[in-house]
Protein backbone atom coordinates (compact mmCIF):
# COMPACT_ATOMS: atom_id res chain seq x y z
CA UNK A 1 0.00 0.00 0.00
CA UNK A 2 1.92 2.79 -1.63
CA UNK A 3 0.44 6.51 -0.23
CA UNK A 4 1.44 9.29 -2.52
CA UNK A 5 1.08 12.80 -0.92
CA UNK A 6 1.11 15.68 -3.48
CA UNK A 7 1.41 19.15 -3.16
CA UNK A 8 0.65 21.12 -5.84
CA UNK A 9 2.60 24.46 -7.00
CA UNK A 10 4.43 23.77 -3.79
CA UNK A 11 7.60 26.04 -5.24
CA UNK A 12 5.53 28.90 -6.60
CA UNK A 13 3.89 28.77 -3.07
CA UNK A 14 7.36 28.87 -1.33
CA UNK A 15 8.61 31.45 -3.95
CA UNK A 16 5.40 33.95 -3.39
CA UNK A 17 4.98 33.89 -0.09
CA UNK A 18 1.49 31.28 0.43
CA UNK A 19 -1.10 29.91 -1.02
CA UNK A 20 -3.32 33.15 -0.41
CA UNK A 21 -0.36 35.27 -2.97
CA UNK A 22 -1.83 32.96 -6.11
CA UNK A 23 -5.48 33.57 -6.08
CA UNK A 24 -6.18 35.76 -8.80
CA UNK A 25 -3.03 36.24 -9.47
CA UNK A 26 -1.10 35.15 -13.04
CA UNK A 27 2.12 34.14 -11.67
CA UNK A 28 4.97 32.41 -12.89
CA UNK A 29 8.38 31.68 -11.43
CA UNK A 30 11.14 33.60 -13.38
CA UNK A 31 13.64 31.82 -15.34
CA UNK A 32 16.80 30.90 -13.41
CA UNK A 33 19.96 32.88 -13.96
CA UNK A 34 21.58 30.07 -16.42
CA UNK A 35 20.05 27.75 -19.32
CA UNK A 36 17.09 29.05 -21.94
CA UNK A 37 14.56 31.17 -20.77
CA UNK A 38 11.94 29.20 -19.57
CA UNK A 39 9.61 29.69 -16.72
CA UNK A 40 9.01 27.46 -13.77
CA UNK A 41 5.79 26.35 -11.92
CA UNK A 42 2.64 28.92 -12.97
CA UNK A 43 -0.67 29.59 -10.71
CA UNK A 44 -3.88 28.55 -11.91
CA UNK A 45 -4.71 31.81 -13.29
CA UNK A 46 -2.16 32.20 -15.42
CA UNK A 47 -2.43 28.65 -16.58
CA UNK A 48 -6.13 29.27 -17.61
CA UNK A 49 -4.46 31.68 -20.11
CA UNK A 50 -2.45 29.11 -21.98
CA UNK A 51 0.99 29.47 -19.84
CA UNK A 52 2.98 26.28 -19.18
CA UNK A 53 5.47 25.54 -16.87
CA UNK A 54 9.13 25.13 -18.95
CA UNK A 55 6.96 27.56 -21.63
CA UNK A 56 9.66 29.84 -22.96
CA UNK A 57 9.14 33.27 -21.42
CA UNK A 58 8.61 35.15 -24.20
CA UNK A 59 5.84 32.99 -25.34
CA UNK A 60 4.11 33.34 -21.96
CA UNK A 61 4.48 36.55 -21.93
CA UNK A 62 2.85 36.76 -25.01
CA UNK A 63 -0.19 34.20 -24.25
CA UNK A 64 -0.49 35.93 -21.02
CA UNK A 65 0.86 39.77 -20.69
CA UNK A 66 -0.54 40.34 -17.23
CA UNK A 67 1.58 37.54 -16.01
CA UNK A 68 3.99 38.06 -13.14
CA UNK A 69 7.28 36.86 -12.65
CA UNK A 70 8.44 35.62 -9.22
CA UNK A 71 12.50 35.13 -8.46
CA UNK A 72 12.85 31.45 -7.38
CA UNK A 73 13.51 30.68 -3.90
CA UNK A 74 14.76 27.40 -3.70
CA UNK A 75 16.30 28.11 0.01
CA UNK A 76 12.45 28.44 1.16
CA UNK A 77 11.65 25.86 -0.91
CA UNK A 78 13.94 23.25 0.57
CA UNK A 79 13.00 24.38 4.38
CA UNK A 80 9.67 23.96 3.82
CA UNK A 81 9.92 20.80 2.00
CA UNK A 82 12.66 19.59 4.77
CA UNK A 83 9.97 20.67 7.46
CA UNK A 84 7.06 18.51 5.71
CA UNK A 85 9.48 15.96 5.65
CA UNK A 86 10.19 15.83 9.21
CA UNK A 87 6.58 16.20 10.26
CA UNK A 88 5.72 12.57 7.91
CA UNK A 89 8.92 10.78 9.60
CA UNK A 90 7.15 11.84 12.46
CA UNK A 91 3.73 9.79 11.77
CA UNK A 92 6.55 6.87 11.27
CA UNK A 93 6.72 7.41 7.46
CA UNK A 94 9.66 5.78 5.57
CA UNK A 95 9.77 8.83 2.68
CA UNK A 96 10.83 8.58 -0.82
CA UNK A 97 10.89 12.36 -1.79
CA UNK A 98 10.61 12.62 -5.64
CA UNK A 99 11.42 16.25 -5.52
CA UNK A 100 9.64 19.58 -3.60
CA UNK A 101 5.96 18.64 -3.29
CA UNK A 102 5.91 14.99 -4.20
CA UNK A 103 6.67 12.19 -1.24
CA UNK A 104 5.46 8.67 -1.41
CA UNK A 105 5.69 6.12 1.67
CA UNK A 106 4.80 2.60 1.78
CA UNK A 107 1.70 2.54 4.93
CA UNK A 108 1.19 -1.20 5.01
CA UNK A 109 3.50 -1.05 8.69
CA UNK A 110 2.16 2.33 9.62
CA UNK A 111 -1.90 0.75 9.47
CA UNK A 112 -1.73 -0.96 12.61
CA UNK A 113 -0.14 2.22 14.29
CA UNK A 114 -2.39 5.07 13.77
CA UNK A 115 -5.87 2.27 13.55
CA UNK A 116 -6.53 1.67 10.29
CA UNK A 117 -6.15 3.33 6.79
CA UNK A 118 -8.51 6.05 7.73
CA UNK A 119 -6.46 6.93 10.87
CA UNK A 120 -3.13 6.62 8.79
CA UNK A 121 -4.44 9.22 6.38
CA UNK A 122 -5.65 11.36 8.77
CA UNK A 123 -2.47 11.26 10.62
CA UNK A 124 -0.67 11.87 7.56
CA UNK A 125 -3.08 15.28 7.25
CA UNK A 126 -2.40 16.29 10.37
CA UNK A 127 1.32 16.12 9.89
CA UNK A 128 0.92 18.43 6.65
CA UNK A 129 -0.80 20.99 8.41
CA UNK A 130 -2.04 21.77 4.74
CA UNK A 131 -4.27 21.05 1.91
CA UNK A 132 -2.53 18.25 -0.40
CA UNK A 133 -4.06 15.59 -2.50
CA UNK A 134 -3.71 12.09 -1.65
CA UNK A 135 -3.52 8.74 -3.52
CA UNK A 136 -3.47 5.34 -2.07
CA UNK A 137 -2.68 2.71 -4.46
CA UNK A 138 -1.06 -1.23 -4.50
CA UNK A 139 2.17 0.98 -6.50
CA UNK A 140 4.00 4.12 -6.68
CA UNK A 141 2.94 5.52 -10.07
CA UNK A 142 -0.77 4.36 -9.66
CA UNK A 143 -0.70 6.06 -6.32
CA UNK A 144 0.91 8.97 -8.11
CA UNK A 145 -2.06 8.60 -11.00
CA UNK A 146 -4.82 8.37 -8.04
CA UNK A 147 -2.96 11.68 -6.28
CA UNK A 148 -3.04 13.78 -9.41
CA UNK A 149 -6.75 12.83 -10.35
CA UNK A 150 -7.91 13.48 -7.03
CA UNK A 151 -9.00 16.70 -5.80
CA UNK A 152 -6.96 19.33 -2.84
CA UNK A 153 -8.28 17.28 0.87
CA UNK A 154 -9.63 13.97 -0.80
CA UNK A 155 -7.93 10.86 -1.22
CA UNK A 156 -8.43 8.46 -3.60
CA UNK A 157 -7.61 4.94 -3.25
CA UNK A 158 -7.54 2.01 -5.63
CA UNK A 159 -7.08 -1.47 -5.03
CA UNK A 160 -5.29 -4.32 -6.46
CA UNK A 161 -7.47 -5.57 -8.63
CA UNK A 162 -8.48 -2.29 -9.90
CA UNK A 163 -5.35 -1.12 -10.66
CA UNK A 164 -4.81 -1.93 -14.47
CA UNK A 165 -8.12 -1.02 -15.86
CA UNK A 166 -7.66 2.27 -13.83
CA UNK A 167 -4.10 3.00 -15.00
CA UNK A 168 -5.49 2.48 -18.76
CA UNK A 169 -7.64 5.43 -18.84
CA UNK A 170 -5.12 7.96 -17.33
CA UNK A 171 -3.23 10.38 -19.77
CA UNK A 172 0.21 9.39 -20.72
CA UNK A 173 1.65 12.89 -19.30
CA UNK A 174 1.70 11.31 -15.78
CA UNK A 175 5.12 9.76 -17.02
CA UNK A 176 6.78 12.93 -17.36
CA UNK A 177 7.04 12.96 -13.28
CA UNK A 178 9.37 9.83 -13.98
CA UNK A 179 12.49 11.56 -15.20
CA UNK A 180 13.23 7.64 -16.43
CA UNK A 181 10.25 8.44 -18.61
CA UNK A 182 9.65 12.00 -19.10
CA UNK A 183 11.86 11.78 -22.62
CA UNK A 184 8.97 9.64 -24.48
CA UNK A 185 5.80 11.54 -23.35
CA UNK A 186 5.96 14.11 -26.31
CA UNK A 187 6.55 11.36 -29.06
CA UNK A 188 3.54 9.06 -27.43
CA UNK A 189 1.40 11.75 -28.06
CA UNK A 190 2.66 12.64 -31.67
CA UNK A 191 1.61 8.98 -32.39
CA UNK A 192 -1.65 9.41 -31.04
CA UNK A 193 -1.70 7.19 -27.76
CA UNK A 194 -3.00 9.50 -25.05
CA UNK A 195 -4.16 6.98 -22.59
CA UNK A 196 -1.68 4.88 -20.84
CA UNK A 197 -3.92 1.75 -22.17
CA UNK A 198 -2.95 1.95 -25.51
CA UNK A 199 0.58 1.87 -24.53
CA UNK A 200 0.03 -1.56 -23.26
CA UNK A 201 -1.89 -2.85 -26.21
CA UNK A 202 1.31 -2.98 -27.73
CA UNK A 203 3.49 -5.80 -27.25
CA UNK A 204 6.83 -5.51 -25.13
CA UNK A 205 8.93 -5.75 -28.32
CA UNK A 206 7.19 -3.30 -29.98
CA UNK A 207 7.89 -0.89 -27.46
CA UNK A 208 11.40 -1.91 -27.09
CA UNK A 209 12.06 -1.79 -30.73
CA UNK A 210 10.99 1.95 -30.68
CA UNK A 211 11.40 3.36 -27.29
CA UNK A 212 14.02 1.44 -26.04
CA UNK A 213 14.77 0.81 -22.07
CA UNK A 214 12.09 4.07 -20.98
CA UNK A 215 9.63 2.61 -23.53
CA UNK A 216 9.63 -0.98 -21.50
CA UNK A 217 9.58 0.96 -18.25
CA UNK A 218 6.81 3.28 -19.18
CA UNK A 219 4.56 -0.09 -20.14
CA UNK A 220 5.81 -1.60 -17.47
CA UNK A 221 4.29 1.09 -15.13
CA UNK A 222 1.08 0.86 -17.06
CA UNK A 223 0.79 -2.81 -16.37
CA UNK A 224 1.05 -1.31 -12.28
CA UNK A 225 4.99 -3.08 -12.19
CA UNK A 226 6.81 -0.70 -10.05
CA UNK A 227 10.15 -0.86 -8.41
CA UNK A 228 10.42 -0.31 -4.75
CA UNK A 229 10.65 2.64 -3.21
CA UNK A 230 13.90 4.46 -1.98
CA UNK A 231 13.60 5.61 1.01
CA UNK A 232 15.49 8.39 2.54
CA UNK A 233 17.36 7.57 5.38
CA UNK A 234 17.08 10.15 8.88
CA UNK A 235 20.35 11.65 9.22
CA UNK A 236 21.26 14.90 11.91
CA UNK A 237 21.11 17.85 9.43
CA UNK A 238 24.34 19.81 9.86
CA UNK A 239 24.39 23.34 8.72
CA UNK A 240 26.58 26.47 9.24
CA UNK A 241 25.60 29.83 7.64
CA UNK A 242 27.59 33.16 8.12
CA UNK A 243 26.10 36.83 7.18
CA UNK A 244 28.75 38.60 4.33
CA UNK A 245 29.84 42.35 4.98
CA UNK A 246 28.96 45.00 2.22
CA UNK A 247 31.98 43.41 -0.36
CA UNK A 248 30.43 40.12 -0.69
CA UNK A 249 32.53 38.93 -3.57
CA UNK A 250 35.52 37.19 -4.44
CA UNK A 251 38.42 36.74 -1.66
CA UNK A 252 35.59 37.16 0.89
CA UNK A 253 33.49 34.46 -0.19
CA UNK A 254 36.06 32.67 -0.17
CA UNK A 255 37.35 32.72 3.27
CA UNK A 256 33.77 32.82 4.16
CA UNK A 257 32.84 29.80 2.54
CA UNK A 258 36.41 28.61 4.16
CA UNK A 259 34.83 29.62 7.39
CA UNK A 260 31.73 27.33 6.97
CA UNK A 261 33.52 24.44 5.95
CA UNK A 262 36.01 24.20 8.51
CA UNK A 263 33.14 25.06 11.03
CA UNK A 264 30.85 22.06 9.70
CA UNK A 265 34.15 19.80 9.96
CA UNK A 266 34.22 20.84 13.65
CA UNK A 267 30.65 20.28 14.19
CA UNK A 268 30.58 16.98 17.52
CA UNK A 269 27.36 16.04 15.77
CA UNK A 270 29.83 14.57 12.83
CA UNK A 271 31.23 11.58 14.76
CA UNK A 272 34.21 11.89 12.56
CA UNK A 273 31.66 10.69 9.24
CA UNK A 274 32.65 11.77 5.79
CA UNK A 275 30.48 13.92 3.82
CA UNK A 276 29.35 12.82 0.94
CA UNK A 277 26.94 15.57 -0.53
CA UNK A 278 26.60 19.19 0.49
CA UNK A 279 24.19 22.38 0.01
CA UNK A 280 25.70 25.38 -0.71
CA UNK A 281 23.10 28.61 -0.57
CA UNK A 282 22.80 32.04 -0.69
CA UNK A 283 20.61 34.70 0.05
CA UNK A 284 20.66 37.03 -3.01
CA UNK A 285 20.98 41.01 -2.48
CA UNK A 286 18.21 41.79 -4.37
CA UNK A 287 15.32 39.43 -4.07
CA UNK A 288 15.35 35.09 -3.71
CA UNK A 289 17.88 32.84 -2.62
CA UNK A 290 20.34 30.10 -4.81
CA UNK A 291 20.83 26.79 -4.35
CA UNK A 292 23.42 23.80 -5.58
CA UNK A 293 23.90 20.67 -4.65
CA UNK A 294 27.12 19.51 -4.81
CA UNK A 295 27.66 15.57 -4.60
CA UNK A 296 31.34 14.60 -3.96
CA UNK A 297 33.38 11.80 -6.31
CA UNK A 298 34.16 10.12 -3.18
CA UNK A 299 32.99 10.68 0.41
CA UNK A 300 35.10 13.31 1.76
CA UNK A 301 36.59 14.72 5.28
CA UNK A 302 39.77 16.98 3.89
CA UNK A 303 38.24 20.33 3.89
CA UNK A 304 41.15 21.96 1.30
CA UNK A 305 39.41 19.12 -1.25
CA UNK A 306 35.95 20.27 0.05
CA UNK A 307 36.84 23.60 -0.33
CA UNK A 308 38.28 23.44 -3.80
CA UNK A 309 34.98 21.24 -5.17
CA UNK A 310 32.76 23.94 -3.31
CA UNK A 311 34.68 27.17 -4.72
CA UNK A 312 33.75 26.35 -8.57
CA UNK A 313 30.19 26.15 -7.70
CA UNK A 314 30.45 29.48 -5.65
CA UNK A 315 30.81 31.34 -8.80
CA UNK A 316 28.20 30.23 -10.40
CA UNK A 317 26.75 32.68 -7.80
CA UNK A 318 24.03 35.27 -10.03
CA UNK A 319 24.25 37.75 -8.40
CA UNK A 320 25.25 39.64 -4.71
CA UNK A 321 24.96 37.35 -1.93
CA UNK A 322 23.86 38.76 1.55
CA UNK A 323 24.10 35.26 2.96
CA UNK A 324 26.22 31.87 2.71
CA UNK A 325 24.90 28.31 4.12
CA UNK A 326 26.62 24.97 4.00
CA UNK A 327 24.09 21.97 4.53
CA UNK A 328 25.36 18.42 4.73
CA UNK A 329 22.73 15.99 3.06
CA UNK A 330 24.40 12.93 3.35
CA UNK A 331 27.24 11.55 5.54
CA UNK A 332 29.74 9.02 4.34
CA UNK A 333 31.55 6.41 6.26
CA UNK A 334 33.67 7.33 9.27
CA UNK A 335 37.06 7.94 8.63
CA UNK A 336 38.17 7.70 5.23
CA UNK A 337 41.02 10.13 5.00
CA UNK A 338 42.90 9.51 2.65
CA UNK A 339 46.60 9.01 3.69
CA UNK A 340 49.81 10.40 1.22
CA UNK A 341 51.52 7.59 -0.08
CA UNK A 342 54.58 8.89 1.76
CA UNK A 343 54.02 8.79 5.28
CA UNK A 344 57.09 11.43 6.55
CA UNK A 345 58.08 13.24 9.92
CA UNK A 346 55.92 16.18 9.25
CA UNK A 347 52.39 14.15 8.70
CA UNK A 348 53.12 12.13 11.51
CA UNK A 349 53.60 15.49 13.75
CA UNK A 350 50.71 17.02 12.21
CA UNK A 351 49.01 13.43 12.98
CA UNK A 352 49.70 13.90 16.86
CA UNK A 353 48.84 16.98 16.56
CA UNK A 354 45.79 16.62 15.22
CA UNK A 355 44.95 13.88 17.84
CA UNK A 356 45.94 16.51 20.46
CA UNK A 357 43.47 18.93 18.93
CA UNK A 358 40.90 16.53 19.31
CA UNK A 359 41.51 15.67 23.08
CA UNK A 360 41.69 19.29 23.76
CA UNK A 361 38.42 19.74 22.05
CA UNK A 362 36.87 16.57 23.96
CA UNK A 363 37.55 17.98 26.92
CA UNK A 364 37.16 21.52 27.21
CA UNK A 365 34.40 22.11 23.94
CA UNK A 366 34.74 22.93 20.16
CA UNK A 367 36.07 26.48 20.62
CA UNK A 368 39.06 25.12 22.72
CA UNK A 369 41.00 25.21 19.06
CA UNK A 370 40.32 28.13 17.00
CA UNK A 371 43.04 30.27 14.70
CA UNK A 372 42.42 33.47 13.22
CA UNK A 373 40.85 33.73 9.36
CA UNK A 374 41.48 37.00 8.12
CA UNK A 375 38.18 37.66 5.92
CA UNK A 376 37.91 41.01 4.48
CA UNK A 377 41.08 42.86 4.76
CA UNK A 378 39.53 46.09 3.28
CA UNK A 379 36.64 46.44 5.45
CA UNK A 380 35.59 49.76 7.15
CA UNK A 381 34.45 48.05 9.77
CA UNK A 382 36.88 46.43 12.17
CA UNK A 383 35.05 43.63 13.05
CA UNK A 384 34.30 42.31 9.96
CA UNK A 385 38.28 41.86 9.17
CA UNK A 386 39.28 38.95 10.91
CA UNK A 387 37.15 35.85 12.55
CA UNK A 388 37.92 32.93 14.63
CA UNK A 389 37.33 29.40 13.00
CA UNK A 390 38.01 25.92 13.86
CA UNK A 391 41.74 24.84 13.94
CA UNK A 392 41.59 22.20 11.16
CA UNK A 393 45.03 20.39 9.93
CA UNK B 1 39.99 14.63 35.84
CA UNK B 2 37.63 17.59 35.74
CA UNK B 3 37.27 19.29 32.65
CA UNK B 4 35.80 22.84 32.00
CA UNK B 5 34.35 23.85 28.44
CA UNK B 6 36.13 27.10 27.30
CA UNK B 7 32.96 29.48 26.54
CA UNK B 8 32.66 30.29 22.64
CA UNK B 9 34.75 33.88 22.69
CA UNK B 10 33.85 37.26 21.27
CA UNK B 11 35.28 37.84 17.20
CA UNK B 12 38.79 39.03 17.17
CA UNK B 13 37.72 42.58 17.06
CA UNK B 14 34.89 43.00 18.43
CA UNK B 15 33.91 46.48 19.96
CA UNK B 16 33.96 47.21 23.79
CA UNK B 17 32.13 49.22 25.54
CA UNK B 18 34.09 51.91 27.23
CA UNK B 19 33.22 55.18 29.25
CA UNK B 20 34.40 58.23 27.33
CA UNK B 21 33.86 61.86 28.90
CA UNK B 22 33.32 64.35 25.51
CA UNK B 23 32.77 67.66 24.53
CA UNK B 24 30.92 68.75 21.82
CA UNK B 25 31.60 64.91 20.72
CA UNK B 26 35.14 65.09 21.17
CA UNK B 27 37.08 62.33 23.51
CA UNK B 28 38.48 64.43 26.52
CA UNK B 29 38.79 61.21 28.60
CA UNK B 30 38.98 57.59 27.94
CA UNK B 31 38.45 55.03 30.77
CA UNK B 32 39.53 57.95 33.41
CA UNK B 33 42.70 58.78 31.42
CA UNK B 34 42.94 62.17 29.82
CA UNK B 35 43.21 62.30 25.97
CA UNK B 36 46.50 63.87 24.91
CA UNK B 37 46.01 64.30 21.57
CA UNK B 38 43.56 63.35 19.22
CA UNK B 39 45.41 61.67 15.82
CA UNK B 40 42.61 61.18 13.61
CA UNK B 41 39.03 60.80 13.14
CA UNK B 42 36.80 59.68 10.87
CA UNK B 43 32.88 58.37 10.28
CA UNK B 44 31.57 55.29 9.09
CA UNK B 45 28.26 55.01 7.48
CA UNK B 46 27.50 51.23 6.27
CA UNK B 47 24.45 49.24 5.59
CA UNK B 48 22.01 51.65 5.81
CA UNK B 49 20.02 49.79 3.21
CA UNK B 50 19.62 46.92 5.29
CA UNK B 51 17.65 46.66 9.33
CA UNK B 52 21.10 46.70 11.29
CA UNK B 53 22.39 49.91 9.62
CA UNK B 54 26.21 51.09 11.12
CA UNK B 55 26.71 54.89 11.96
CA UNK B 56 29.94 55.56 13.89
CA UNK B 57 32.56 58.55 14.89
CA UNK B 58 36.08 56.86 15.10
CA UNK B 59 38.62 58.55 17.21
CA UNK B 60 42.20 57.50 17.15
CA UNK B 61 43.72 59.18 20.29
CA UNK B 62 46.81 59.52 22.44
CA UNK B 63 46.42 59.47 26.24
CA UNK B 64 48.37 61.00 28.81
CA UNK B 65 50.15 57.50 29.64
CA UNK B 66 51.23 57.18 25.90
CA UNK B 67 48.74 54.89 24.94
CA UNK B 68 47.39 54.52 21.30
CA UNK B 69 43.38 53.97 21.64
CA UNK B 70 40.73 54.04 18.76
CA UNK B 71 37.27 54.57 20.51
CA UNK B 72 34.03 55.20 18.59
CA UNK B 73 30.78 56.58 19.27
CA UNK B 74 27.71 54.70 18.07
CA UNK B 75 25.83 57.18 16.79
CA UNK B 76 22.22 54.68 16.83
CA UNK B 77 22.72 54.10 20.71
CA UNK B 78 24.36 57.16 21.80
CA UNK B 79 27.07 55.09 23.57
CA UNK B 80 31.09 54.94 23.10
CA UNK B 81 33.38 51.58 22.63
CA UNK B 82 36.83 50.78 22.41
CA UNK B 83 38.16 48.61 19.34
CA UNK B 84 41.39 47.70 17.73
CA UNK B 85 41.48 48.86 14.23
Amino acid sequence: MIVCVYLPRFELVAAAGGPEALTGWALAIAPSGSGPARVGEVSGTAQAQGVQQGMMLGEALARCPALELVPGDPVQVAQSWEQIARALEGIGAQLELARPGLAYFDGAGLVGLHNGEDGLLLATRKALARPARIGVAPSRFCSLAAALETRTRRVRRVSERDVRRYLAVQPVGILSYRSQTATIVASLQQLGLGKLGGLVKLTAAEIADRFGEPGTLARGLALGHDTPLRVRRVEDRLTESMQLGEANSGLLLERTLEVLVDRLLARPQRRGRTLRAITLSARLAERGTWREEVVFRQALSDPRRIRLALSQRLQLLPAPATALQLAVDEFGPAGGDQGGLLDGERTARLARLQDAVGQVRTLAGPHAALRVLVVDPRSRVPERKVLYAPWQQ
Amino acid sequence: MRSRTIAKPAAPKAPKPVRVQAEHGRPIAVAGVRVEEVREDWIVQDKWWTEQPIRRHYWELITVEGRNVVVFHDKLVDRWFSQTA
